[in-house]
């Protein structure tokens, strides 16, 4: 099996689209920040001067960590296309090319295979943001400097120590990890019956939209199954910056967002050990 | 134990409501040089399919050195390589890793640097390995598409009409390999063609398939002997020889060509039909006993 997966890996970093990804962030993070440091600034700072009077914040307001923070909040609706491009191709690309014809004859079950090109696909996922984590925190403090979090939410304004925001985004990122997650997983499930390389990201991208907003519509009909959208979960990663933790909730979306894996992992599977090779 | 390594039984499938292969029971010996004959669309490529388990039969079983490929897929597929419609690679990456990537597959772990070189000499690779295959013209993804199938040592190997789209240089080269895979080696190959002339070259056994169907099945020199006696009459004037040849009781099958007439006649009665030709004042050029199996082969897939 670790041999399977290495392979899977070595293709998909040999394919010049998995770098699409990566130098889409390299280059939108530093323009984000540059964009930030001429106008964000004055921006920011009106907003914040009157809390320096009244609360007891160390260091700078307009730091490293808040930038990060906003680069989150600006980049977790695009990241699903970066991750659809690599994993959507990932079955349709060989159904495609004709390679299946040249793997699914060996003797490897077809389970085997999916579930390599699975964790190859996790992998890829992960290292995304992960590298979106280096550069906007490397960046950001490297930039902006440090100092404490203003984390705004719907019950006001929370301020986080320095001293917690290692972990704090660590966490974020993880959960965003998990979430994305949700997202490779449809690809993959949509990749495993479509024949094109950009059928699965439309389509993903469609799915992701259209529930998104039935996640975001306030109608009483559609409340019944928003708990069960991972569109409802997907920004989760905020929960990372509330004080004191909503361990109910995170618990809740992290469970809903690893059956909707689970669910669109067991439905490729259906899908792609039926499969008939006909290209 | 017998010796059967492929039997299929009844297998067919079935696209939206028309079959693309049917009731095809093929027997293919260890040692075996088996042709698959059957002009286009006739239902090689989809035989080839189900038996490699690209795609689920509608009907019927393959069982591979005697695993039911269903049940025991893994057992009946691993002394078995092929080369399934056109050889396609991952064209991004060179020809050793796509080596590297088919041969870890069979293996469970990645093969050997010398047993992948070894294999690229064969087919006259080897200086191309670290070569993308995007760069390669059709005849060395062919020849690629071979090594990849030889690299793991199979028992069977099935190529998929391997000379298909080669220049008459390359057809040459393919089937002097397939020559050397079955003596030197000793792997049995089961070859899939449109051209007669080529699986007769190659071939111990053979079946012909049309429109889905399969006709015939045997051995090519069994086949051979069926066909027999069919004689060429080299000879002028044709309509007059014609009248003649088509009153004898021991004539049958006759047929003009632009230069001469071809019929169907017992060895024994040949030279008593050539007496009554010349007798008719007929200029007879030539007299040669057809034993291609040409005429055979066309008038099996053109009749039904
Ligand atoms: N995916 C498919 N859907 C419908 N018909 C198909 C499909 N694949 C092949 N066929 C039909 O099945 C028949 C046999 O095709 P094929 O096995 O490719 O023939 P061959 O390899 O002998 O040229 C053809 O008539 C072809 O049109
Ligand atoms: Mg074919």
């Amino acid at each position: 099996m670790l041999n399977l997966i290495y392979w899977e890996l070595f293709k998909t970093y040999s394919k010049w689209r998995t770098y699409i990804g990566f130098i889409a962030v390299a280059v939108l993070i530093p323009i984000i920040m540059w964009i930030m440091w001429i106008e964000g600034g004055k921006f920011i700072s009106y907003q914040l001067k009157t809390l320096q009077s009244e609360f007891l914040i160390t260091g700078n307001l307009f730091n490293g960590w808040v930038v990060a923070q906003v680069i989150m909040n600006g980049l977790w609706v695009h990241v699903p296309t970066l991750i659809a491009l690599v994993a959507g191709d990932q079955l349709a690309g060989e159904a495609t090319s004709g390679t299946f014809r040249l793997t699914l004859i060996r003797p490897v079950s077809r389970t085997r295979i999916l579930n390599a090109k699975y964790i190859a696909t996790l992998i890829y996922t992960a290292s995304l943001v992960i590298v979106i984590a280096l550069l906007s925190l490397g960046l950001g403090r490297w930039i902006f400097g440090t100092g404490d979090l203003i984390a705004f939410d719907k019950d006001g304004i929370t301020i986080l120590p320095e001293s917690d925001l290692l972990i704090r985004f660590m966490f974020a990122y993880a959960l965003a990890v998990w979430s994305m997650f949700v997202v490779a997983s449809l690809a993959l499930f949509i990749s495993s019956f479509v024949e094109n390389a950009i059928g699965p990201i439309i389509t993903t991208m469609t799915v992701i939209v259209i529930f998104l907003i039935i996640s975001n519509l306030p109608v009483e009909s559609v409340e019944s199954i928003k708990p069960w959208l991972f569109t409802t979960h997907m920004n989760v990663w905020q929960q990372a910056f509330r004080d004191p933790y909503d361990w109910d909730k995170i618990w809740n979306s992290a469970a809903a967002l690893g059956i909707n894996s689970f669910i669109f992992w067991g439905a490729t599977l259906w899908i792609f050990k039926r499969k008939d090779i006909l290209t | 134990m017998s010796d059967i390594i492929l039997r299929t039984t009844d297998l067919g499938k079935q696209y939206k409501n028309r079959w693309a292969a049917q009731a095809i029971d093929l027997e293919v010996h260890r040692g075996d040089v088996f042709g698959f004959l059957g002009p286009n669309g006739a239902g090689k490529s989809t035989s080839i399919r189900m038996i490699l388990s690209l795609i689920t039969p509608t009907t019927g079983r393959v069982e591979l050195f005697g695993y039911d490929l269903f049940n025991r897929r893994e057992q009946a597929l691993q002394n078995v390589a092929g080369i399934v419609e056109k050889p396609d690679f991952y064209l991004y990456l060179s020809a050793y890793r796509n080596m590297q990537i088919a041969g870890s597959l069979t293996l469970g772990k990645t093969p050997a640097e010398k047993k992948i070189m070894e294999t690229l000499e064969i087919v006259g690779l080897a200086g191309r390995a670290r070569d993308k295959v995007k760069t390669f013209s059709h005849g060395m993804k062919q020849r690629l598409g071979i090594a990849q199938a030889l690299l793991c040592d199979p028992q069977l190997i099935m190529l998929d009409e391997p000379t298909n789209g080669l220049d008459p240089q390359g057809m040459k080269e393919v089937r002097e390999l397939i020559q050397r895979l079955t003596t030197e080696k000793g792997i049995t190959v089961f070859l899939s063609s449109h051209l007669l002339n080529e699986v007769e070259q190659v071939a111990t056994r053979m079946a012909i398939i049309n429109k889905g169907k399969m006709i015939v099945q045997g051995s090519v020199e069994e086949l051979l002997k069926a066909n027999a006696n069919k004689v060429f009459f080299k000879l002028l004037p044709l309509k007059r020889a014609a009248l003649i040849l088509d009153s004898l009781k021991t004539v049958s099958a006759i047929e003009m060509t632009d230069d001469g007439i071809m019929a169907k006649i017992d060895p024994k009665y040949v030279p008593s039909v050539i007496n009554k030709l010349v007798n008719a004042k007929c200029k007879i050029f030539s007299v040669e006993p057809k034993h291609s199996l040409e005429d055979y082969f066309l008038e099996k897939t053109t009749e039904s």
